[in-house]
């Protein structure tokens, strides 16, 4: 168990590392176009040379590189181009906006997926599953920000119920908070509930076809029983595991949802870097979502490898 | 393969594809034939029209500047087909690339280039895509670039795992043992028997490049207006969302009917090609 954890914490080092390279290379492909950015397009060469000087861009992009990383590595964001101010508290600030957001989402993903996945299961090849079936591949095919969209339309503008969107902090308003994140969170969830409907059905059918199944039927147990006790549990090992990873994806695609509801979160400070040109922003941002996804792959692999004791022996 | 051709046609295995195929059919026909089928061009302005609803003129609507909207979106249809055909070409032709040397070469080039993958993988897609947007600047030409690559590293491996069990057949001992070189090998006798799976999964790669495509566009890093692009038509759409609906509705449905008609085509194609469920 011990090796397993290890092996996967150096992979991780070694992921965050290259990952974090190719942030930054992707970044700073086009050379020169931060300070353009930053000063407007009536910058003089002068002005634009002392930007560069002043904020170190004029080095070889390996030095510059190192040294951010070196930075990052002690909490160090570094400042914003566009108005100076340290990166790294304001993530911390956004980080909770979009952590709610992402856990809020997966919670209703969950919320739908796993009735309707057992119950397709338990009514395999009748209406029911199919109807599920169908349900999910349309589900899976809307794109979140049209969902985001139709929800504004029917909920604020029709019914008035919700506001269009804003953000209050729960501790200040819990009521509030929640009025503003359910569209958000839905507009996530349900998309991302496709998919995992159609794990846990087939999860299930795989599980309500086993043996032990079929014994513990033939020993008489209640259906209720069966499926409770035996199967929904046995399938919640495959389930967690893609469920988890879809957490991560869930977490990856804030930006658009943020964006709609004028969430401050990381998403929209991805967005922010992008619009202004403001390096420190992007990589930082950017680099905060990628490593809570890794997080997240990593638990997932540990978590794994202990429910399923065959991946263990495999490993040592 | 001769008695499968003496079987009737099996409706229930080739629903799927049928059905997906007809959609992506239809939108394909539409996007080529755009300047014939499109009963406007997709620029001209009508301030007299501006934010029309659906009516026998313009079946449905105007936007905000008193453009057909059914124009823009079969015009669109155009630029979202191509993104998806070029993109998933990127992903196509690197990851089939990168997956067979993979493979073929085995040990530290094996090692080096899928640890690589994995790791491209693990990122977020759209986050790279937005990023590399970012630096390579808003155009649907980089949009296509980022979108491709984002899509290696499903490619390559799906192509090491399927080139693997081709490099175990005997064919390609015997290549090996008259002295073909890696090149001819790879090219004559690996690259045709790893095909049809990655062809199937370029079918899937499509649609999420219609998605990813949207996303850009509708947060304005891709498609550039007036150039109509379903995601950017809706972002602007919702500027209008209380007084005109359909701008919001109609391009999101396009996006919509696109991204289901190439999942059912996918999964249909994956299904029917798979030898486990083929005598179901």
């Amino acid at each position: 168990m011990r090796g397993l954890i290890l092996s996967r914490l150096a992979a991780f080092a070694l992921t965050l590392i290259v990952a974090s390279s190719i942030l930054f290379v992707a970044v700073n492909v086009v050379p020169g176009s931060a300070a353009r950015s930053a000063l407007g397009i009536d910058a003089t060469p002068q002005a634009l040379a002392r930007f560069e000087a002043q904020h170190g861009l004029d080095r070889p992009l390996v030095v510059q590189y190192a040294e951010w990383l070196g930075k990052t590595f002690t909490g160090d964001f570094g400042k914003s181009f566009q108005n100076g101010v340290d990166v790294g508290p304001e993530l911390l600030r956004r980080l909770p906006v979009t952590l709610e957001l992402a856990i809020f989402a997966f919670i209703i993903a969950n919320l739908i997926a796993l009735p309707l996945g057992a119950f397709a299961a338990m009514r395999h090849q009748r209406a029911a599953d199919k109807g599920i079936s169908l349900l999910a591949s349309l589900l899976g095919a809307v794109p979140n920000f049209w969902l985001a969209t139709l929800l504004v339309m029917v909920l604020t503008l029709h019914f008035r119920l919700l506001p269009p969107g804003g953000y209050t902090p729960f501790t200040v308003n819990p009521v509030m908070n929640l009025k503003q994140m359910i569209m958000p969170a839905l507009s996530l969830g349900i998309v991302s509930s496709a998919l995992l409907i159609r794990i846990m059905r087939t999860a299930m059918i795989e599980v309500l076809s086993s043996d032990y199944i079929r014994t513990a039927r033939a020993k008489g147990a209640k259906e209720g029983i069966v499926v409770m006790r035996h199967a929904i549990r046995n399938a919640m090992t495959p389930y967690v595991n893609v469920a988890a990873v879809e957490f991560g994806f869930l977490f990856g695609s804030v930006v658009v949802i943020e964006d709609i509801f004028l969430l401050p979160g990381i998403g929209s400070f991805v967005l922010v870097g992008i619009i202004n040109r403001d390096y420190p922003v992007l990589l930082a941002s950017a680099l905060t979502i990628t490593l809570v996804v890794l997080i997240i792959n990593l638990i997932v692999d540990i978590v794994v490898g202990r429910l399923d004791p065959r991946r263990v022996t495999r490993h040592q | 393969m001769t008695t499968a051709a003496r079987k009737p046609f099996n409706w229930r295995r080739w629903r799927l594809v049928v059905t997906g195929g007809t959609i992506v059919g239809t939108i394909m026909l539409l996007a080529i034939l755009a300047p014939w089928v499109a009963p406007y061009s997709p620029f001209d302005l009508n301030v007299a029209q501006m934010l029309k609803g659906p009516s026998a003129a313009h079946l449905l609507g105007t936007d905000e500047l008193g453009r057909d909207v059914l124009s823009r979106v079969i015009h669109a249809a155009r630029l979202s087909m191509m993104v998806a055909v070029l993109a998933s070409l990127v992903g196509l032709v690197f990851g089939t690339l990168i997956g067979t040397l993979a493979a073929y070469f085995g040990g530290i080039v094996d090692l080096v280039l899928m640890r690589l993958m994995e790791i491209l993988f693990s990122f977020p897609a759209i986050l790279l895509a937005i990023v590399l947007m970012a630096s390579l600047g808003t155009s649907i030409f980089n949009a296509m670039i980022a979108i491709g690559i984002i899509f290696i590293p499903g490619f390559a491996r799906l192509a090491r795992a399927t080139a693997e069990s081709v490099l175990r057949q005997q064919y390609v001992e015997q290549a090996r043992a008259i002295g073909m070189s890696h090149t001819r090998i790879l090219v004559r006798e690996i690259l045709p028997n790893i095909l049809a799976p990655l062809l199937v999964e370029a079918a899937v790669a499509f649609s999420y490049a219609v998605l990813l495509e949207s996303a850009l566009s509708f947060l304005g890093l891709g498609a550039q207006p007036p150039d109509p692009s379903w995601g950017n038509m809706l972002n602007t759409g919702r500027g209008f969302m209380g007084v005109a609906p359909w701008l919001s509705i109609v391009p999101g449905a396009a996006i919509f009917l696109t991204v289901l008609g190439f999942n059912m085509l996918g999964d249909g194609l994956r299904d029917a090609f798979d030898p486990q469920l083929r005598d179901e």
